[in-house]
């Protein structure tokens, strides 16, 4: 028998074309007749549209049209940007889509985009999104058109909601939702608690800073069906929501979903509707690029969220009660929000005796929130594990030890009320306290630290099917829909090779649309492997069973007693028995041919998620005199379940706690008090660069999922979540402050450092 | 012109004029306008202290492709309020050469700036060379604290220190354009009195504060290199 694929590192199957620039991109595709489209965004936060004039931008050379919202052919009446592509009577963020130049070359589109005039009548900008919520306020809507969001809530937020409010706050109109989750009296056990700590934590817009712009083109086929191609996170999904924008049965849409240039949240069904819209209504094709200055201002970034949270202990340090206030600052979505997933994970993986967490979604003139990797997970972990650190100091426990005692195991019920499957929340955090930067801690120089903190992502499902298929010379052909975002279809190359019993090389993955591919779900929440990975195991057992049984005939031995090893079907025990894969295909794949051929179906609907948790221990030094924060290194360990491939698993670790320390020390995208954006470009908007992330150790643990394909589970959100929070411990241990808002920029240190300062003088 | 602010209607390209170059004379260091910042970085002559801010000014902007492509007249025309090199360029006393059709000037480098992006150079005038005096034994150094996102200057400052105890520090980042603070036995007094800029990302209060560190780290640099060519 030769060695197992599983576990082995391998490089991606679609490495080589990405680095030596074969891959095309959404954009990067010929079309016969295309029409290019620039957007005309608002230069106001929050205005009624009076006018568009477009006459001088369609008297310039090249220029096709200048589309507005009533030119495209909406068939919804609703408020989201799947329904309203284009802003309809008003605007409500800086930087919204209110036209679309539409010419025959990318620059005649620009330059036409200028002389574009609309006219604005200005509304109070909504931008202070605790001032928002008080009855009396001014709404950051006033025109409301009611529809529901359609599908993509159900993407993000497949968490349940919590109890429905029940009792009377006294809110404003721009609280389009409230989640309540208790259990217990967390009020009276706070009372009685030997210690309690509490803080109010502020995390600001995040942007996703994926390096491929939205991008979409679409055209329309002889017959007048609409085709997509375009660079999404998922192919159904977009394709349904194509339907319920336009009022078209989803049999005349089809969606490409092309190679993707990084997403992490932020590619579904932004860009599609735009040039959907404008093709429909010009009856020619139409790319739809975003430049970068457009995709700060006009996509879907991670929500602003304020967090007053308070927590417990007893003085063995079992944790008792948690109870917060969440403030999720939507934007202009009022589709769907994080408020349901933040309120529950901001209770950790830890066992709480009561809890009484409230969530607020609240919209306001800034952006239209959307899903950036682990949505809502960072805030919560920021919050939760700073204070786990006071509580800790408060008790005199080791702040390790804090964690490891209180813990979930398997069947430990959570705050949302279901328990917890098997998962490595302990072996995680072992990991963390034998490694050598933890152990050696106290004795560091003086502004240095090292602080840690742990946290971890529920994981997503969704049904899913995938198709094996051996073709004539012994190779099989994985096909799903699903996108590749994470590395995805080298994991389902291993799955199936494994299975079936063949090598990794002799199997290539294939990704088909909706017209001709599988279901197989869209790629968020950490579950692609988790799903599709299972569906594709199922489908190389099918295709394996055809085969045993096309060679039992051949070789006259029952099924039972054959075994396939690397292309070869032979006799268990007596190897030289033999036929090989490509002879049986062979024998099938012809005219005439006398076998099925070798191909398998399979699905999963897996019913509860696989949780993975992850801790990071950071090591940093902090300049007292100008609030610099370096990471002079950092460590992430996390439970993956089963490494398909250690090598992509870590590039996973390493890309999320790299995204993590983003969020700990750079990004934020800044308004001015009347919405207007201040950082538009990478000039203004800081994220790590390749020399301000040390070399990330990555340390595997696996736990192994008991649903998931050969034990693996998604593990693509985890790893960003409690790197800012084990990041800003290290602050804490390296010069004694707290900083209750991220990032954690020179500036904001240095202030914090002064304030010490003065209250000790 | 790549962000629309500026549409001439003519451009004349420099760029195969041949004004770089850095020579060494008996008593000063002449540098060509079209020099750039990776000719500057890796220049022999300015590994010497009295020179040795120049180079290390250089290395410390942008990134390479910028390094290989900006160059000292460019910079110091455009004059903005954050760039490092005028910091330089004030501090080791920098005299520049003008050149327009049928005359040519000089200008001290302290005369050349007015305000954000505005110098005093008059129309058609071309920065030619930047003539930086040689006060023997002496050493200089620059010390910046970069925005994380464009690398520029949040504070800036250069400093100038001579074997008779004299010291010059010019900052940058700070205000409407790069400026000395004055020549007096301690010049960061001065930015106590300065008009300091302030954004959302560093208030003014603390861009006050850490022109003062940077101040300090060049002056220590300088007098380090100093001392050790003795």
């Amino acid at each position: 028998m030769t060695e197992s694929v599983i576990g082995v590192s391998r490089p991606r199957v679609d490495a080589h074309d990405k680095v030596t620039g074969a891959t095309r991109y959404a954009a990067d595709g010929q079309v016969h007749g295309l029409l290019h489209a620039r957007l005309v965004l608002s230069t106001e936060a929050h205005a009624l549209i009076r006018q568009v004039d477009r006459d001088a931008a369609l008297a310039m050379p090249g220029v096709v049209a200048v589309l507005a919202a009533e030119d495209l052919p909406i068939a919804g009446s609703g408020s989201d940007r799947t329904t309203e592509p284009l802003a309809r009577t008003e605007v409500v963020f800086a930087g919204q889509p209110v036209a679309l130049v539409v010419a025959e070359s990318e620059a005649a589109a620009e330059d036409a985009v200028e002389a574009v005039v609309v006219e604005y009548e200005p509304l109070p900008a909504v931008v202070d999104v605790e001032d928002a919520m008080l009855p009396g306020r001014a709404l950051a809507r006033v025109t409301h058109e009611g529809e529901d969001g359609g599908d993509l809530e159900s993407i993000h937020a497949s968490v349940d909601k919590g109890q429905e409010e029940g009792d009377d706050e006294q809110l404003s109109g721009n609280v389009l939702d409230t989640v309540h989750r208790s259990a217990g009296d967390a009020m009276a056990l706070l009372e009685v608690s030997d210690a309690v700590v509490s803080g109010t934590f502020r995390t600001p817009w995040v942007y996703q800073a994926y390096i491929e712009p939205q991008v979409a083109t679409a055209w329309l086929e002889p017959n007048g069906n609409l085709v997509v191609s375009t660079s999404t996170q998922g192919s159904f999904v977009t394709q349904r929501e194509l339907a319920r924008a336009f009022g078209l049965p989803l049999e005349r849409i089809r969606v490409i979903a092309e190679p993707l240039g990084g997403a992490f949240g932020g590619k579904f069904a932004l860009v599609e509707p735009l040039a959907a819209g404008a093709t429909l209504a010009l009856g020619r094709p139409v790319r739809v690029v975003f430049t970068r200055t457009d995709d700060f201002q006009a996509t879907n970034p991670a929500s602003a969220q304020v967090t007053h949270l308070r927590v417990g202990a007893r003085k063995d340090g079992t944790l008792t009660a948690i109870s917060g206030k969440m403030i999720v600052d939507r934007g202009s979505n009022a589709g769907w929000g994080v408020e349901g997933i933040t309120s529950l994970l901001v209770a950790g993986p830890y066992r709480w005796e009561a809890h009484d967490i409230r969530g607020y979604g609240v919209q306001t003139n800034r952006f239209t929130f959307g899903a950036y990797r682990g949505p809502g997970a960072p805030t919560a972990a920021f919050a939760l594990e700073s204070l786990l650190d006071e509580l800790a100091a408060a008790l005199d426990l080791d702040p390790l030890e804090l964690r490891l005692q209180n813990a979930v195991v398997e069947a430990d019920v959570g705050v949302s009320g279901n328990p917890f499957p098997r998962m490595g929340a302990i072996e995680v955090l072992e990991r963390i306290r034998e490694h050598p930067l933890w152990q050696s801690r106290d004795s560091l120089p003086d502004g240095e630290g090292v602080g840690f903190a742990a946290g971890y992502w529920p994981g997503g499902t969704e049904p899913a099917a995938a198709v094996c298929r051996v073709n004539q010379d012994g190779t099989m052909t994985v096909v799903t829909s699903a996108v590749d975002m994470s590395g995805v279809n080298t994991g389902f190359a291993a799955i199936a090779a494994e299975t079936f019993g063949l090598s990794p090389d002799q199997v290539r993955v294939v990704a088909a649309d909706t017209a001709t591919g599988p279901y197989s779900g869209a790629s968020g929440g950490s579950k692609v492997t988790y799903t599709v990975g299972a569906a594709v195991l199922r489908a190389a057992e099918a295709a394996r069973e055809k085969l045993l049984k096309a060679a039992s005939e051949e070789l006259e031995i029952a099924p039972a007693d054959l075994e396939v090893v690397d292309g070869v079907v032979r006799a268990v025990g007596s190897p030289d028995h033999s036929i090989t894969v490509a002879e049986i295909s062979g024998k099938a794949l012809r005219f005439g041919g006398s076998y099925e051929p070798i191909e398998g179906h399979g699905g999963s609907a897996q019913t509860r998620g696989a949780p993975s948790v992850a801790a990071h221990l950071a090591h940093v030094r902090v300049d007292k005199d100008t609030g610099e924060v370096t990471l002079l290194a950092h460590v992430i360990a996390q439970d993956v379940g089963r490494a398909l491939n250690p090598a992509l698993v870590e590039g996973q670790m390493r890309g999320g706690a790299a995204q993590g320390i983003g969020w700990a020390l750079f990004e934020e995208l800044v308004h001015d008090e009347s919405g207007q954006l201040l950082t538009s470009s990478f000039l203004d908007y800081a994220i790590p660069l390749a020399d301000r992330v040390p070399d990330i150790d990555a340390l595997i643990v696996e736990v192994p999922a008991p649903d998931g394909p050969f034990g693996a589970k998604g593990i693509g959100e985890a790893p960003v979540i409690a790197a800012a929070p084990a990041i800003a411990n290290a602050v804490a241990a390296a010069v004694g402050i707290r900083l209750r808002e991220l990032p954690m920029t020179a500036p904001r240190v240095w202030a914090a450092l002064s304030s010490q300062e003065e209250s000790r003088t | 012109m790549k962000l629309r602010i500026v549409r001439p209607s003519v451009l004349v390209d420099i760029s195969r004029l041949e004004l770089g170059g850095v020579r060494l004379d008996e008593n000063e260091l002449r540098v060509g306008a079209l020099a750039t910042w990776e000719e500057l970085e890796s220049a022999p002559e300015l590994e010497w202290p009295p020179f040795a801010a120049i180079a290390e000014c250089a290395a410390a902007i942008g990134d390479l492709q910028v390094r290989n492509r900006g160059t000292l007249g460019g910079s110091l025309a455009h004059a903005d309020p954050a760039s490092d090199m005028p910091a330089v360029a004030l501090a080791l006393g920098a005299q520049l050469v003008l050149r327009a059709a049928g005359a040519e000037r000089a200008l001290s480098a302290a005369e050349l700036f007015l305000g954000p992006f505005t110098t005093a150079l008059g129309p058609g005038e071309l920065i030619t060379e930047v003539v930086f005096p040689l006060v023997e034994g002496s050493g200089s150094a620059y010390a910046k604290v970069e925005h994380p996102a464009s690398g520029f200057a949040l504070a800036g400052a250069a400093a100038h220190v001579t074997a008779e105890g004299k010291q010059r520090v010019a900052v940058t980042g700070i205000g409407a354009h790069p400026f000395l603070l004055s020549a007096d036995a301690n010049p960061l007094d001065a930015l106590e009195e300065a008009e300091i800029y302030g954004d959302r990302f560093a208030p003014a209060e603390y861009r006050r504060h850490l022109a003062g560190v940077v101040a300090h780290r060049a002056l220590d640099r300088a007098r380090e290199r100093m001392d050790k060519a003795r």
